[in-house]
């Protein structure tokens, strides 16, 4: 594998990720944090819409009318994004936990994360590496979510990936991890780390 | 070819969105009955929730399979009842009513129309009825057991599409709300079947609820509780006449002193009253 292509898919997943570095995709990375199963559909479903979009229009990079481009990457995506949701709602192990996040899978499309890429990526690029990068950029995304929701869920709940964890130690589950605050604060905890340990990302 | 004229950008739109048109619509007709299964068997454990077989966790646990052969094993009878109380129709026992079906009958309630609206009757006598109506950001619907044969509300389960997490969407993530619901009692007497109160329901010296028909609504989702309480009174309120047939000495106890001794209703009336 070339250098650069490494670089394409190990970039948004630390140095240039996409939540952390970006700041895009916070909204539903509050949201969908609660419980590690959650966070991990989520995830799952942002790297195959962005995977699958960014290979699609990549492939359609040629042919698309410059003045109507983001309307294509938008009903691409919309599709991407209605295909999974309906997948989630047919399978018994899944129909649960779609309506749990209810309508944050429909939200996908408006993750900046998906478009974003598309636009500054999928459209100037060949159809794998613009594949690549889809799934890099939503596995940084993912990377993140399952982070806060590892101590959201361990500390809201006691438990990880419903599993009761702490529960047995006599743990009192502290109900302001479970509010959306709690993940704001533990995403700067987050950016704080990356950024003492990468120093480039620091402002003079 | 120059992809930046009208025609070239009206024929290129027009089939992209054809094309991806066709693809949805294929895989919606495809994945409809396994969707339609998935729903009915939810609908089935809320339904079994609020009558108190079991949690619902412990039902999305045992599958849907599952769960539809111990509904087969419970239900004793389900039918249609008109807004007169009388029976109109038997239902299929494996029939249920899905969130689209009893928003049909939502609109006929309103008009005072044909509305048949259904009843679902276990085998230990518990009997469930459904409400709906519009939260804040969508529908809130849920279904209320009662006592057999009685006003007393056994347990209740509420759904919604899209309130709130952690506000709104208590009316179906908080226990502790859809067990306020237990050992209340609807009346059916006036046109507010039940109420949602804000600033505290009645308790009694000891801190337990007062058995009336008043619960705490919930904090920061008024405009859910309003929504819910109208789809209870709505709903309920379909139901008067046949619970006032089915459930006659529960109706009217306390109003006409219909009631015998150690009843719940009365005691707290004979309490009052010294």
């Amino acid at each position: 594998m070339d250098a650069k292509l490494k670089e394409t898919i190990l970039n948004p997943i630390f140095k240039g990720n996409p939540i952390t570095v970006l700041v895009l995709g916070i909204c539903s990375s509050l949201a969908v944090t609660v419980t590690m199963k959650g966070a991990l559909v989520m995830a799952l479903s942002v790297i195959v819409v962005c995977g699958i979009s960014s290979l699609i229009l990549s492939l359609l990079r040629n042919t698309i009318p410059g003045r109507v481009r983001i309307i294509v990457q938008l009903v691409v995506v919309a599709m991407m994004v209605i295909l999974v949701d309906q997948i989630l709602k047919s399978f018994e192990a899944t129909y649960a936990i779609d309506k749990q996040l209810s309508v944050y899978i429909g939200l996908i499309i408006t993750n900046c994360i998906v478009m974003g890429r598309i636009e500054a990526f999928a459209l100037g690029n060949k159809p794998w590496p613009s594949f690549l990068d889809g799934v890099a950029n939503g596995a940084g995304y993912g990377l993140i979510l399952l982070i806060v929701a590892f101590f959201r869920e361990l500390l809201g709940s006691g438990t990880l990936f419903g599993v009761d964890v702490l529960g047995w130690l006599g743990y009192t589950p502290n109900n302001l991890v479970i509010l959306p605050p709690f993940a704001l604060i533990l995403l700067g905890c987050i950016v704080w780390v990356q950024r003492s340990v990468q120093k480039d990302l620091q402002e003079k | 070819m120059n992809t930046n004229s009208n025609i070239y950008t009206i024929i290129y739109t027009t089939i992209i969105v054809a094309l991806v048109a066709a693809i949805l619509a294929f895989v919606s007709q495809g994945l409809k009955s396994k969707q339609e299964a998935n729903e009915k068997a939810d609908t089935i454990s809320q339904m079994m929730t609020a009558a108190g077989f079991a949690t619902k966790a412990d039902l999305q646990k045992m599958g849907n399979t599952a769960v539809l052969a111990k509904y087969a094993e419970e239900i004793d009878n389900a039918f249609t009842v008109g807004l007169d109380g009388k029976k109109i129709d038997d239902l299929d026992l494996d029939q249920v009513y899905s969130p689209k079906d009893l928003k049909k009958q939502n609109y006929k309630i309103k008009d005072g129309s044909d509305a048949e609206i259904p009843v679902f009757i276990f085998k230990n006598g518990v009997t469930v009825v459904p409400v709906y109506g519009a939260g804040l950001w969508g529908p809130v619907w849920g279904y209320i057991a009662f006592e057999p044969s009685s006003n007393t509300i056994k347990g209740a389960y509420f759904d919604h599409e899209s309130e709130t997490a952690g506000l709104g969407a208590k009316i179906k993530d908080d226990p502790a709300f859809q067990a306020e619901f237990s050992g209340e009692r609807a009346d059916f007497t006036t046109a507010n079947v039940f109420d949602i109160v804000k600033g505290g329901a009645p308790r009694n010296a000891d801190g337990t609820s007062v058995i009336d028909n008043k619960i705490d609504a919930i904090t920061g989702a008024t405009m859910t509780s309003n929504g819910l309480e109208a789809a209870i009174d709505t709903w309920l309120g379909a139901y008067a006449a046949y619970f006032k047939i089915a459930a006659p000495q529960g109706g009217d106890c306390c109003g006409d002193g219909a009631c015998e001794e150690g009843d719940d209703c009365c005691e707290n009336k004979n309490a009052e009253e010294e």
